[in-house]
């Protein structure tokens, strides 16, 4: 409290007239509201920024990508490739052979008790059929590995060329005319490089035209194996042989309508990394930047983890919710909220310490051999990753789901018991329905908290890059796989900057991005439109 | 009275409804305690497993030289038939005790020492970009509440916001690599770690302090204005004060991501070794643009770079629950405050 005044002075100046400094045309709480604004739009200003600089860095990669393609048709990497992938298959096929062997071996030996030798020399008949399948491709494989050479020659002409013009260019840059005409610059005459490779074409044709007949006379004399499921696996082989077989005029066809100076168009560049189906890098021969083996992994690992977190995350916040005494509430939230804090990190530890080892012991259990995939090979796998991330987003679909429970209007409740139903039936048919905007929008903050989270899964998905082979069925959910996040996370630090690999993982970063964006935009957009109002 | 045998209409009589809904309640007693068996089970095995590392069962309690000493190689060799273990600089100067003769060891990287460079980075980093984001975060949340009107470029903002929070830590990782590492030029240093975790963890600090001074009765800002007030000083003296708890409580659990997160780190700010400590710098201004080791990247490194055995678990799981420890020392203490808060502040 102050005095009041005792004796007010007339001269004095009135105080809301007293004029406020101004700057600028400024007064000082204008100056400071716009300090506020501008930290506002901070927010903005990084999500931009963040467009731009995964841009900026990685946009570059298309270009880049698009020269790589160019150069492995023009080097003739591709033309080799035909013979390569003919050769892969055949030596797929002799591994075929070469494991039913064992298989045979293993049943004269534990089931019918042979000694090695004896095992050994009942199987003379089949050995002489696996090698009378696996020589005739000798010839072949000289072809493959002359021509590997050669156009792998031609390549790093080509690039030795590419490395001489960026010297140049250089000691231009820096005013060094006279060293720079010192290098000589022979561009890569690649059709003159070429004519040799493509000169062996008849040649080919021969072996080839000889390698099929030899095969067809080799699969047509087959030996009898002991039981009547190995018998069923050689019949297979044979079939698989067969189609083999089959391939080669194709491959032969290939080779001839092989153009090395058809131009790649630009869209090449775009759907190589969408839908390539390969990410090889630091490779001799050729390396390929195709997203698709990551994204398949990501979504793969998502899939598990939601498969697991959405039951349980969205039946807890149910319970919580709905069934449980004030209690116990008072315990589960803060209880699920700590788990929210565990590091991703930690868990990722846990799952190669301690989850992984167990899952696989328990994989191995004799009444789960039925679930499949079981009993799993690897360690580290999508279910193992899959698991822990499961617990890493629990907390987040619970909270959410747990807020749009509580967001639906008492009255709604209210009604339902005062028509007589049950505490379940209001549960199931009045409360969710009346929620599920915001539990699906929960369940998809959870998918996007899952499909961005790295650590858990560079430590704990295997990290093998290859699409998991789905002839299995779910089996696939038991193989390794690498993720978009992990391969990020490990290769980045590796990588030259500014190279075409470290562009491609920019790249991956930006389809990152966008898929959170979009996750996160289709989260708000079912909230909004869907979203019960009270009245 | 009525007697008792007289039928009450409201007695519990079994129908096939309620065994249903006893199912039911089960099945999600059952959801819920399963989620929270399996988060106990993580913390009670690397509490369990981490503990003979980091505790000693006399007193000071605690294993001083785990947490205070710099990580070091383990060697395990023979000497004269009897097993050392010892790290890097024992283990040099019982050679020169001896003579230096050759011994064949077994060597364990970072299995020796302790993790104090860790912790000391990952207090660093987690300050300064808490300081930053608390900053822009309080300042970006007075804005929205006090002073914005509800226009079309607010409403982006608020979109910019919820997008933001939406965005994967490693990619964060990477616009901090390619913003201050790469084209500021800081290169590996705390700068480009402390506005990279800052920019993540502003969504949570924004939104919490919008919820704090939402929370402020808007009488509080009238009553203020109606004596003469200008805006500012309502807020400086009327509103913050009373919401400053909320926006430091609920920020907690922002520190608790930061110090938890790795990816948006291991390009901008982690070494995976670095022998000097943070303030053992030639100049002052050289503190800002090194890079530090940290917790959570060092348990990436001993985990995925080291194999694992008897002699590097120790460090293995002793470094993982202190990390762990810290990281749920600091959401508990959250959790706590905002529950008291919320019962304290009842306008």
């Amino acid at each position: 409290m102050s005095p009041a005044p005792t004796s007010p002075t007339p001269e004095r100046e009135f105080v809301i007239r007293r004029r406020r400094l101004r700057f600028l045309g400024l007064s000082l709480d204008d100056v400071i509201r716009m300090f506020f604004g501008s930290n506002a739009l901070v927010a903005m200003v990084v999500l931009g920024l963040i467009t731009v600089f995964l841009f900026k860095e990685g946009a570059g990669f298309f270009g880049d990508n698009l020269d790589n393609l160019r150069i492995y048709r023009r080097a003739g990497l591709e033309y080799v490739d035909y013979l390569r992938r003919a050769e892969a298959e055949h030596t797929a096929l002799t591994r075929y052979l070469s494991d039913l062997r064992l298989r045979t071996l293993q049943h004269y030996m534990n089931v019918e008790k042979l000694s090695v030798a004896e095992a050994n020399a009942k199987l003379a008949e089949f050995d002489a059929f696996a090698d009378r399948f696996a020589e005739p491709a000798e010839p072949i494989r000289g072809f493959v590995s002359d021509l590997t050479d050669v156009v792998a020659e031609i390549k790093t002409k080509h690039a030795v060329t590419l490395d001489q013009m960026e010297e140049k260019r250089q000691l231009v840059a820096v005013g060094r005319e006279a060293d720079a005409d010192a290098i000589v610059v022979e561009p890569v005459d690649f059709d003159a490089e070429l004519a040799p490779v493509l000169g062996t074409l008849p040649a080919f044709k021969e072996a080839n035209r000889t390698f099929m007949r030899e095969l067809q006379i080799a699969l047509d004399d087959q030996p009898t194996l002991p039981t009547d499921e190995l018998n069923q696996r050689l019949e297979k082989f044979q079939r698989l042989a067969r189609t083999f077989i089959g391939t080669l005029p194709q491959v032969e066809r290939d080779l001839e309508s092989w153009d090395p100076t058809q131009p790649i168009p630009m869209w090449k560049a775009f759907t190589s990394f969408l839908f390539g189906r390969q990410w090889l890098t630091a490779s001799f021969w050729q390396d390929w930047y195709g997203v698709l083996p990551l994204l398949v992994g990501s979504l793969m690992v998502s899939a598990v983890a939601l498969a697991l977190a959405v039951p349980l995350g969205v039946g807890a916040a149910i319970y919580v919710n709905q069934l449980a005494s004030p209690a116990e509430q008072r315990f589960i939230k803060p209880c699920i909220e700590f788990i929210s804090a565990f590091p991703s990190v930690v868990l990722g530890f846990f799952g190669i310490v301690f989850l992984g080892e167990h899952l696989r012991a328990l994989s191995q259990v004799e009444w789960l051999s039925w679930v499949p995939g079981f009993p799993i090979a690897e360690r580290l796998n999508v279910l193992t990753a899959g698991c822990l991330l499961a617990l890493l987003s629990v907390p987040t679909i619970f909270t959410l789901a747990e807020d749009a429970l509580n967001n639906v209007p008492r009255a709604f409740k209210e009604a339902s018991f005062a028509l007589g139903a049950t505490r379940l039936q209001t549960i199931l048919k009045i409360t969710v329905p009346a929620g599920l905007s915001g539990i699906i929008s929960a369940v998809l903050l959870g998918f996007g908290r899952v499909i961005g989270e790295t650590m858990v899964v560079l430590l704990c998905a295997g990290n093998r890059i290859a699409i998991p082979d789905f002839s299995e069925g779910l089996a696939a959910f038991t193989q390794p796989v690498h993720t978009m996040t992990g391969i990020i996370a490990q290769e980045m630090g590796e990588v030259v900057r500014g190279s075409i690999h470290y562009r491609a993982l920019f790249m991956v970063g930006l389809v990152l991005f966008f898929l959170a964006l979009l996750i996160n935009y289709i989260a708000q957009h079912i909230v909004r439109r869907y979203r019960i109002s009270i009245g | 009275m009525t007697p008792a045998t007289s039928t009450n209409p409201f007695a519990f009589r079994p129908s096939r409804a309620r065994a249903l809904e006893k199912g039911f309640s089960w099945i999600f007693r059952f959801a819920t305690y399963a989620v929270l068996l399996a988060g106990a089970a993580v913390f009670f095995h690397i509490v369990a497993k981490g503990a003979s590392t980091v505790f000693t069962a006399a007193p000071p309690f605690i294993n001083a030289e785990f947490l205070f000493s710099a990580p070091e190689t383990l060697y395990v060799f023979e000497y004269e038939g009897q097993r050392h273990e010892m790290g890097d600089r024992e283990f040099r100067a019982f050679r020169a005790s001896l003579g230096n003769p050759d011994i064949s060891a077994e060597t364990y990287a970072y299995s020796a020492g302790g993790i104090f460079p860790c912790i000391v980075g990952t207090l660093l980093l987690v300050g300064g970009a808490m300081t930053i984001a608390l900053f822009l975060g309080v300042s970006a949340a007075i804005y929205l509440n006090e002073y914005a009107r509800d226009t079309r470029a607010i409403r982006l903002i608020r979109l910019a916001v919820v997008n933001l929070a939406g965005v994967p830590s490693i990619v964060f990782g990477l616009f901090g690599f390619g913003l201050f590492v790469i084209f500021f030029g800081w290169n590996v240093s705390l700068l480009a770690g402390w506005f990279t975790l800052a920019f993540m963890v502003l969504p949570v600090v924004i939104t919490a302090s919008e919820e704090a001074l939402k929370s402020i009765p808007k009488g509080f800002r009238e009553g203020s204005l109606a004596l003469g007030a200008t805006k500012w000083q309502t807020i400086r003296k009327n509103v913050l004060p009373y919401a400053l708890p909320g926006i430091l409580t609920s920020s907690i659990l922002g520190i608790a991501r930061v110090a938890g997160e790795t990816a948006p780190i291991m390009f901008t700010a982690a070494y995976v070794v670095r022998d000097r400590l943070p303030w053992e710098v030639a100049k002052w201004s050289d503190f800002f643009f090194q890079g530090v080791m940290a917790l959570p990247y060092h348990i990436y490194v001993v985990s995925s770079k080291i194999p694992q055995n008897d002699y590097t678990e120790r460090v293995q799981y002793g470094t993982a629950l202190v990390f762990l420890l810290v990281v749920a020392a600091v959401a508990t203490a959250s959790i706590v405050l905002r529950n008291k808060l919320r019962k304290r502040y009842k306008w």
